[in-house]
C-alpha cells in the first residue's frame, strides 16, 4: 500500500517536472500543404487563444475555452479561416475543412483544421494568399510548409508578405536525394520480409559448421567478413534489379516477386537448420537479392519517381535501404559476437529463430503465391 | 493460433515503427487529437476570470470600434497592449497594437505616429521609429514622450550628443522626472555614474507616480551595482520590487543583479513562475545551471525551443539573449560572439556589450569586440567590472590599441569631456 502510494506520489512529481510551460511568443499559425496535380490536402494549426480574439471563443466569460465551446463554433471558424487563405493553380482552388482536431505547441493549444481541395489546373505555378489574423494582430505569421507535386518549400507568410508564388517543377536534387534516402531507409525497417531474409543469412556469420556441429568464430574478424560479402552481395544484387525494375526495363508480375521473396526467406532459413550451403553464402544472398530488388522497385512505384530528379532520387533509395541494412547489421553483429558460444545463442536464437523464420516466411509463401489470406490480419 | 500471433509480425513491427516515427518528428508537438468530452478545457486565457483587465481591454476595444475614425479611443489602446507586452513579457500584445494602428492611413496624427515608434522601436527598426516620433515633434513640438523615447533610442545607439540634445528639449517644456530621467541615463552610459546617481535621485524625489518610481529605482540600482555599491543598489531593487507591480526589465536587472553576487538560490526563488517570458527564463536557466539543479537542462532545452521557434519566424530580436544563452549555457563562445556582435550592431547599451565583451574573451576573439573597446575609451563608461574585461580581453594581445584609462570610481566629479 505504501509502496503504491509512493509511486503514484513519484509519477505525480515526475508529471509536474515535464508539464511544458507555455512560453510567451509572437503568434504563429502552422500552416502545411501537400498539392499534388489538381489534388490539395493540408492542415493548419491556428492558436485557441487567436482564434479567440477574433472570433470570442470563451462564451461563458470564464476564461477557459473547452472543447464544447470549440465544437460549437466549428462552422463560424472554417468561414473565417478559409475566407483569409486563397490558392490558385489555373485559377481558383477550392478548400474545405475535413475534420476539426486539437493539438499543443510550445505557446498552448491549437485547433488542428485537416484541409481538402482541388485546384483547376495539375500543372504550373502555385500562388498563396494569406490574411489570417493580419488585421488584428500586425505581428501574426503564417508559418508555411508546402509540397509542391513533391518538392516542399517553406515560406513565413507576413502582411508584406501575405501573397506568395511558388514554382513548379525546380526540384533542389539535393531534397529529392535526401528525401528519398529517407524512404529508403524506411523501408528497409518495415520491409520485415527483407529484414528476416538478411537475418537468416547472417545468424550463421558468426558460427562454422564443422562435422555436422556449430562451433563459434574465434575471431570477429571473421564474422566481419562473413557478413560483409554477405551484405555487399545483397546490397549490389538487389541495386542491380530495383535500378531495371524503376527505369522500367523489365518488370515481373508483383505477386511472382512476392512469392519468390517469400521462398528465398524460406530456403535461407532452412539453411540454417540443415546446411546445404555453408560457405559460400554471400552467393545465395546475390541470388535472392535479385528478387529483393524487384520488391523494393515496387515499393519506389508506389512512392512515385519524380522524372526530373530520376537518377538522384534512385541513387538516394539505394543509398537509404543500404543504410538502413548497415544499422541493422551494426546493431546484430556485435550482440551475436558475445553471444556465439552460449547455448542461448547456438539453440534459441540461432536454431529457434531460424525454426520461427521459417514457419513465417511458409505462411507467407502460400498467401503469396495462392492470394490467400490465412492467419494474418 | 500462434501462428496468427506470428504473422501479425508485420503488422505489430509496422505499428511499433510508425510510433517511433511519430515520436522522432513530432517530438516539437503532441499529436493531433480528437478531444472526447465537451467540458474538457483546452486552454486558459491570458487573464484571469473577471480579471479587471480583460473587461477593460474588451471596452477599450468596443470603443475604438464605435469611434472609427477617431484616434483618440485607438491610441489610448494601443498604448495599454503595448503596457501590457512590456508587464507580462507577452509580444501577441505588440501585434494586437500594431494591428490597431494600421487601421488608420497616413498621415498619421501624432498620438498614433508615437505609438507607431514605439512598436518599431519594440522590433528593432530604429530607423523607422525615429521617423516617426520626427513626425510627431514635427506636428506637436512639445510632445513630451517623443522626445524621451527618441532619448532612448539614442542611448541604445550609444549617440549621447543627440540623446543629451532630447534631454535638453525635456527640461525646456518643464518634464522634471523625464528630464531626470534622461540626463541620468545620458550620464551614466557617458561615463559620469556620480553625477548621474545624483540625477536620478532628483527625478524620483520629484515623482509621486508609481509606474515613474519604478522605473527611476531600477536605474539606480543598475548605477549603484557599476559604482561597485551592492548593499545600495539591493536597497534600490526592492524597494522597486516591494511596489508590487509586473516588470519584466525589473525582474531581468534584478535576477543578473543576483546571479552577478553569486545568489542564484534568491533568481530561482524570486523568478519562479516566469517562465513564460524568454529573458526571464534565461536568469533562470543560468541561476540553476548554476546550481547544477536537475531541472537546468529542461530550462536550457526551453530556450533552445523558444529561439528556434524565433528564427522560425525571422525574429532576431533575441539575439543579445541567445548570445549569453550561447556563452553560458551551451559553452560555445563561437557562436555566442557572432550573435553577440550582431546584436551590438543595433543595440550598443552596457548589457550589450558585455555579452561581447564576455563571449569575445572566450571565444579569445579580440578583433570582435572592438567595436565595444572603442566604446568604453570614448565614453569613458565607468563600470569596474566591464572595464576589467576590456583589459582581460586586451591581455596578451597587442593589436588592442591605446591602452583603457584606468577606473575613475573615485573620482568625485566624473570625467570633463
Amino acid at each position: 500500500m505504501m509502496m503504491r502510494r509512493c509511486l503514484f506520489c513519484l509519477c505525480g512529481l515526475l508529471l509536474l517536472l515535464s508539464l511544458p510551460v507555455l512560453a510567451h511568443k509572437a503568434s504563429d499559425s502552422y500552416l502545411v500543404l501537400e498539392v499534388k496535380g489538381k489534388e490539395v490536402s493540408g492542415q493548419w494549426d491556428v492558436a485557441l487563444r487567436d482564434i479567440d480574439f477574433a472570433l470570442a471563443l470563451d462564451r461563458d466569460g470564464n476564461g477557459e475555452i473547452t472543447w464544447g465551446e470549440l465544437r460549437a463554433r466549428h462552422a463560424d471558424i472554417d468561414a473565417w479561416a478559409l475566407g483569409r487563405l486563397a490558392l490558385q493553380r489555373g485559377g481558383t482552388c477550392t478548400l474545405q475543412v475535413a475534420d476539426h482536431l486539437v493539438d499543443s505547441h510550445t505557446d498552448g493549444s491549437y485547433a488542428v483544421l485537416q484541409l481538402t481541395g482541388a485546384c483547376p489546373a495539375a500543372v504550373g505555378d502555385l500562388t498563396l494568399n494569406y490574411r489570417l489574423l493580419f488585421d488584428l494582430d500586425a505581428l501574426h505569421r503564417g508559418l508555411l510548409r508546402l509540397s509542391l507535386d513533391g518538392t516542399t518549400q517553406t515560406a513565413v507568410l507576413s502582411p508584406d508578405r501575405a501573397e506568395q508564388r511558388f514554382v513548379a517543377g525546380e526540384v533542389s536534387r539535393l531534397s529529392a536525394f535526401g528525401q528519398y534516402l529517407v524512404e529508403g531507409i524506411w523501408h528497409i525497417w518495415i520491409g520485415f520480409d527483407h529484414i528476416l531474409f538478411l537475418l537468416s543469412l547472417l545468424l550463421p556469420a558468426v558460427l562454422v559448421h564443422e562435422v555436422g556441429r556449430w562451433r563459434g568464430v574465434a575471431k570477429f574478424r571473421e564474422a566481419l567478413v562473413e557478413v560483409l560479402w554477405v551484405v555487399t552481395a545483397f546490397t549490389v544484387a538487389h541495386s542491380i534489379t530495383l535500378s531495371l525494375a524503376a527505369l522500367g526495363l523489365i518488370s515481373l508480375p508483383s505477386r511472382l516477386v512476392e512469392s519468390a521473396i517469400a521462398a528465398s526467406v524460406v530456403l535461407a532459413a532452412a539453411n540454417n537448420l540443415k546446411p546445404l550451403v555453408e560457405h559460400r553464402r554471400w552467393m545465395v544472398a546475390f541470388g535472392f537479392g535479385l528478387i529483393h530488388g524487384f520488391g523494393f522497385a515496387s515499393v519506389l512505384a508506389e512512392l512515385g519517381l519524380p522524372q526530373e530528379t530520376l537518377v538522384v532520387s534512385l541513387l538516394g533509395f539505394n543509398l537509404g535501404v543500404e543504410i538502413g541494412q548497415l544499422a541493422i547489421v551494426a546493431v546484430f553483429l556485435p550482440v551475436a559476437f558475445a553471444l556465439r558460444a552460449t547455448p542461448f545463442y547456438r539453440r534459441g536464437v540461432f536454431v529457434g529463430g531460424s525454426l520461427v523464420t521459417l514457419l513465417i516466411a511458409l505462411i507467407w509463401l502460400i498467401e503469396r503465391a495462392f492470394d490467400l489470406k490465412l492467419i494474418s490480419a | 493460433m500462434v501462428l496468427g500471433k506470428l504473422t501479425n509480425f508485420r503488422r505489430i513491427n509496422h505499428v511499433f515503427l510508425s510510433l517511433l516515427v511519430s515520436v522522432v518528428t513530432l517530438s516539437a508537438s503532441a499529436a493531433p487529437r480528437k478531444p472526447l468530452d465537451d467540458t474538457e478545457v483546452l486552454e486558459h486565457l491570458p487573464g484571469r476570470a473577471g480579471d479587471a483587465s480583460s473587461r477593460e481591454l474588451a471596452a477599450m476595444r468596443a470603443a475604438m470600434t464605435s469611434a472609427a475614425d477617431n484616434p483618440g479611443p485607438a491610441a489610448e489602446l494601443a498604448q495599454r497592449y503595448f503596457d501590457l507586452a512590456m508587464a507580462r513579457g507577452d509580444p501577441r500584445y505588440v501585434g494586437y497594437a500594431e494591428a490597431v494602428i494600421a487601421r488608420f492611413s497616413d498621415p498619421l496624427p501624432a498620438s498614433l505616429r508615437l505609438i507607431r515608434g514605439l512598436l518599431r522601436q519594440y522590433r528593432h527598426d530604429f530607423d523607422g521609429a525615429l521617423t516617426d516620433f520626427a513626425k510627431a515633434l514635427e506636428l506637436d513640438p512639445d510632445f513630451a514622450a517623443a522626445h524621451a523615447w527618441r532619448g532612448a533610442i539614442y542611448l541604445v545607439q550609444a549617440d549621447y550628443v543627440a540623446a543629451q540634445g532630447e534631454c535638453d528639449a525635456l527640461q525646456k517644456i518643464g518634464r522634471k522626472t523625464l528630464f531626470g530621467a534622461c540626463i541620468g541615463l545620458v550620464q551614466a552610459y557617458g561615463g559620469k555614474l556620480e553625477a548621474a546617481y545624483r540625477s536620478l535621485q532628483q527625478a524620483l524625489a520629484d515623482t509621486r507616480d508609481n509606474d515613474n518610481r519604478l522605473w527611476l529605482l531600477t536605474r539606480l540600482g543598475e548605477v549603484a551595482a557599476w559604482r561597485g555599491q551592492p548593499a545600495l543598489a539591493e536597497g534600490h531593487y526592492r524597494e522597486a520590487l516591494a511596489l508590487g507591480r509586473d516588470d519584466g526589465y525589473l525582474l531581468a536587472a534584478w535576477g543578473d543583479f543576483l546571479l552577478d553576487s553569486g545568489r542564484p538560490a534568491e533568481v530561482i526563488k524570486q523568478l519562479a513562475g516566469w517562465e513564460a517570458s524568454d529573458s526571464l527564463l534565461l536568469r533562470l536557466a543560468e541561476a540553476e545551471a548554476a546550481l547544477k539543479l536537475p531541472g537546468a537542462a529542461r530550462l536550457a532545452q526551453m530556450l533552445d525551443d523558444r529561439f528556434a521557434a524565433a528564427k522560425l519566424r525571422g525574429d532576431t530580436t533575441h539575439r543579445a539573449e541567445e548570445a549569453r544563452y550561447r556563452l553560458r549555457l551551451r559553452g560555445d563562445p563561437a557562436e555566442a560572439v557572432r550573435l553577440a556582435a550582431e546584436n551590438y550592431r543595433v543595440q550598443r547599451e552596457p548589457r550589450d556589450a558585455r555579452i561581447l565583451l564576455e563571449a569575445a574573451i572566450a571565444a579569445k576573439d579580440v578583433a570582435a569586440a572592438r567595436t565595444v573597446q572603442d566604446w568604453l575609451r570614448s565614453s569613458g563608461f565607468e563600470d569596474a567590472h566591464l572595464r576589467r574585461l576590456g583589459q582581460e580581453l586586451c591581455k596578451g594581445a597587442s593589436p588592442c590599441g591605446a591602452p583603457l584609462p584606468a577606473v575613475r570610481a573615485a573620482s568625485p566629479a566624473g570625467v570633463p569631456r
